[in-house]
């Protein structure tokens, strides 16, 4: 498989799987409303099927993640680990029938703007290990 | 107009602890994973099963978890979600307290932008 087409293939799984986790950690809360610290809220929480989409979600999104940091460079790999705030927004809009509101749009774009730049401190300020270095050269 | 949900004590407090523990939870885990006296394969593995790091790193996962879900049950999700970003902000200042990470400039940029977004969420909605 070409290297490209790994990555987007690797990005996309994870934020499939970032998304899946978030959506069913929103349906599985909604069943157990209202919230409470007791028992029974748990009790809510286990018996509803949701709450094991949340699990699978992680436990597939950390798989992913740990699959792509062999091969991906830290930097465009953090920043795209976060774009599922994105895909979660737009997603609640057809599932929850959610707004987009100005302040949600705004605030978005500015975590957006602040990711990137935090994936290219990654890159480009990124001192790397001797043990990095040397793993890089043998490659 | 019911399109966004005011943010009650119970949400403050769900989100201040979510970012309170998984912050502890994160730096646990390094603590855990960083440690070079902690040797090779199953052996590291045993070394830090005997000491408390990665065990204060699954339990802070599993209150966490929790907490996420509490959370997201009593805001809009495409609201609450963007308010969690600030989970990146908040371990990246206490690696640099702890761990003596540098924020560069582009980190600060970073942080500061992630920052003004939550803050943009939160106080419009």
């Amino acid at each position: 498989m070409k290297r490209g087409t790994f990555y987007l293939l690797g990005f996309a799984l994870l934020m499939l799987f970032d998304s899946v986790g978030a959506i069913s950690f929103k349906y599985a809360g909604d069943h157990a409303l209202p919230v409470e610290a007791s028992v029974a809220w748990l009790l809510r929480i286990f018996t509803h099927p949701w709450v094991y989409g949340a699990v699978i979600g992680y436990v597939g999104a950390f798989f992913t993640w740990m699959t792509l940091l062999k091969h991906a460079p830290i930097g465009p790999a953090f920043a795209a680990s976060h774009l599922e705030v994105v895909s979660v927004m737009l997603l609640s809009v057809w599932l929850f029938n959610e707004h987009l509101t100005l302040g949600r749009v705004l605030g978005a774009l500015a975590i957006l703007a602040g990711i990137v730049c935090l994936g290219f401190a990654e890159s480009y300020e990124h001192v790397p290990d001797p043990e990095e270095v040397d793993s890089a050269t043998r490659r | 107009m019911s399109v966004t949900t005011p943010i009650t004590p119970l949400i403050a407090t769900l989100w201040l602890l979510n970012v309170i523990i998984d912050t502890v939870g994160q730096l646990a885990f390094k603590a855990a994973a960083g440690d070079e006296a902690a040797g090779d394969g199953l052996v590291r593995w045993i070394y830090m099963a005997r000491r408390p790091w990665i065990w204060i790193g699954i339990g802070s996962y599993v209150v966490e978890f929790l907490i996420w879900i509490a959370f997201l049950s009593l805001l809009p999700l495409s609201e609450a979600i963007l308010l969690g970003s600030i989970n990146i902000v908040a371990i990246m200042v206490a690696g640099h307290f702890l761990f003596g990470e540098k924020l560069t400039r582009l980190r600060l940029s970073g942080i500061l932008l992630v920052t003004l977004g939550v803050a943009i969420v939160g106080a419009v909605g």
